[in-house]
């Protein structure tokens, strides 16, 4: 970390409130965090923290109750449902726990169904899609189906997905929590590699202490707030 | 880019097959019927319309007014005398009476009843173009000829009419009084027509002395630039007057070819029309079960769907490929019930052929084939378009974390 960077997330006085019946649960109470270009942030607490929803705001899938988040210095806290797609596609890259990969897709074509829906021409498509399968190893499995493939692979299918459109931002939500920790380990390698070696912005989820420690800093949460905040010391 | 979503549509539809199948079998009865329904009305319009243009638009016929056929009843019939008068109304261009009654044919001790009609020969040429049938076979009657008959076409086909065909030469018994048959009329596609017996007016006169005089039906042409619907009124109106009958009591009725096959046709129409409204109650059967289909593959897709969002989706592409998706299991079944209904409309065509009615038959035009298909294709989109839209409306978060 140097410092240096622009700030390319910016969440600010973020709240959400759900409301259960005439109760309300306050998920996020007031969230401040700021991610710079190229960062790679771990965002660490228990369950019920908030870490999800926090997730959730940051990836643009959700729109906080109260609070702005600007992502490349625009407001989305106000944006439709079609403009957050929009920007999901183009600027934010999801790995989730349990992969979410579509079943009856081969592995080339979940690489390709982001491209799909920003336009992208087929034969780009297809182009692109083999070079990121070839990157995390998965050059002989192109046609599989997902369930044809360990959890291992299917995790490093939904990186290659996640990398497809050339998002600023990469979202790990809890990425090891499905896989053993071998497997879990080389996909945390090609996490880092893309930091290191792509410059990615990489925000990770994670309950684990020992996945956080691949990040430059880790964040803590609790009640929906920043509790604690730690940077890594340069090795 | 929205065919790039077709192959994620097919894969669905291929991986749950079975309900896919199931409902692509729903709609594909509803069009296999409509297909096979229309594809009649097609051909029989397609017939109606080249016996139009053969027998001309210019001719129009008296008849007495009966309850069953010209010739049925002796108490109804028209007269020389109405022949007379009509000849001399302003527009008739030519006109010719004709007997026609029931009349007993043996051959070779066989014995059948059919319609026999007493022609004037001098207006051969005229009474043939209205009846759209030639002499195929042999030839036709001449003027004065007593003992000769002309038939129709079925009897000189094997087990059609009598076992053993006809042929010109033989000789035939017409209520009992022996004629040599001279030649046969050409097809005219329906089982009574079609054993029709011609003979002269002076064969006729002969064989029923008591029927002289009583024509079944009068045939006239229009002049050239007469309207023959005018012509047709003007010769009620004239000949009521002649006969001193009121109006709406008249004993005899005024028709134009045009409005005869109008009246055909409108039967027809009516009929066809009907059994196609009921064959579309099963396409609305089909919509409702595509409908149930989209709404369990939506749910059962709820995740997927997340995921789409998540990677970019926006609401229409989601609307899209379930739209697409029930519009195509509708094609399918649009496809299938095309090919279904063709076959069965051709194997009810050839089933009509065999019974005598050459006339009715199927027609396929490329029109027809394109309407239907498109038409399933509508009814399942537009069956997808509830289910869609609820999948479109799903929020991303809650649909992601749906197991």
């Amino acid at each position: 970390m140097t410092g240096k960077e622009k700030t390319i997330l910016d969440l600010r006085d973020v709240w959400k409130i759900y409301e259960m019946g005439d109760v309300k649960v306050p998920a996020l109470s007031g969230l401040n965090l700021a991610v710079k270009k190229g960062e790679f942030l771990s965002i660490m607490g228990p369950s019920g923290s908030g870490k999800s929803t926090a997730m959730n705001m940051i990836g643009c899938l959700d729109v906080p109750t109260k609070g702005k988040i600007f992502l490349e210095g625009h407001d989305i806290s106000t944006m439709s449902e079609s403009d957050l797609a929009q920007i999901r596609g183009k600027k934010i890259g999801f790995i989730f726990q349990q992969f979410n990969l579509i079943n009856t897709l081969t592995a080339m074509e979940n690489v390709m169904l982001p491209m799909i829906f920003q336009g992208v021409p087929k034969n780009e498509r297809v182009e692109k899609a083999r070079k990121l399968l070839e990157m995390v190893d998965l050059g002989d499995r192109m046609h599989h189906k997902p369930t044809e493939l360990s959890g291992g692979q299917q995790q490093r299918v939904a990186i290659a997905r996640s990398l497809c459109n050339d998002p600023e931002v990469i979202l790990a939500d809890e990425p090891t929590g499905n896989l053993d920790s071998k497997t879990g380990g080389t996909v945390m390698d090609f996490l880092r590699k893309l930091h290191e070696k792509e410059g990615k912005t990489i925000i990770m989820v994670t309950h684990d202490a020992n996945v956080a420690k691949n990040a430059d800093r880790t964040e803590f949460l609790r009640d929906g707030k920043i509790i604690k905040s730690m940077r890594k010391t340069a090795a | 880019m929205k065919l790039d979503e077709i192959n994620y549509v097919f894969q669905n539809l291929i991986h749950r097959r079975l309900r896919s199948f199931l409902s692509v079998l729903s709609i594909l009865l509803g069009v296999a019927a409509i297909f096979a329904l229309v594809s009649f009305g097609m051909g029989i319009q397609a017939y109606v319309d080249e016996i139009a243009a053969k027998a001309g638009v210019d001719k129009l016929y008296i008849q007495a007014k009966t309850m069953g056929a010209p010739g049925t009843d002796p108490n109804f019939y028209l007269t020389q005398d109405d022949v007379d008068f009509v000849e001399k109304i302003n527009g008739v261009a030519e006109i010719s009476p004709m007997y026609m009654k029931t009349a007993e044919i043996t051959f070779k001790d066989k014995r059948k009843y059919f319609f026999i009609a007493g022609m004037e020969i001098e207006h051969l040429d005229f009474i043939e173009e209205a009846f759209t049938a030639t002499t195929e076979v042999g030839r036709p009657l001449k003027e004065g000829e007593l003992n000769e008959v002309a038939l129709g076409y079925n009897y000189r086909i094997p087990k059609k009419i009598f076992d053993k065909p006809i042929s010109p030469g033989d000789n035939v018994e017409i209520n009992g009084e022996p004629f040599r048959v001279v030649g046969f009329y050409e097809e005219i596609g329906n089982p009574s027509d079609d054993g029709n017996i011609y003979v002269t007016k002076e064969a006729f006169e002969a064989l029923f002395p008591e029927w002289v005089d009583k024509y079944g039906f009068i045939m006239m042409s229009a002049e050239d630039g007469v309207k023959v619907k005018d012509l047709a009124e003007k010769i009620e109106d004239k000949l009521r007057k002649h006969k001193g009958q009121e109006e709406g009591k008249e004993d005899f009725y005024v028709q134009t070819f045009e409005d005869a096959l109008e009246t055909f046709n409108t039967v027809l129409a009516v009929i066809n029309g009907v059994l196609v409204l009921i064959a579309l109650i099963s396409v609305v059967v089909a919509a409702v079960n595509i409908m149930n289909t989209m709404y369990t593959a939506v749910l059962e897709r709820t995740k997927e769907i997340g995921i789409m969002k998540s990677v970019g989706a926006r609401n229409s592409d989601i609307m899209f490929i379930f739209i697409f998706e029930s519009g195509l299991l509708g094609m399918i079944g649009g496809i299938i019930g095309v090919i279904l209904g063709y076959i069965a409309a051709s194997i009810g065509g050839a089933a009509a052929a065999a019974a005598g009615f050459s006339s009715l038959q199927p027609a396929f035009p490329p029109s027809l084939i394109i309407m239907c298909i498109l038409f399933a294709f509508c009814v399942g989109a537009g069956a997808g378009i509830m289910p869609a839209w609820r999948a479109a409306q799903l929020k991303p978060v809650d649909s992601l974390r749906y197991e």
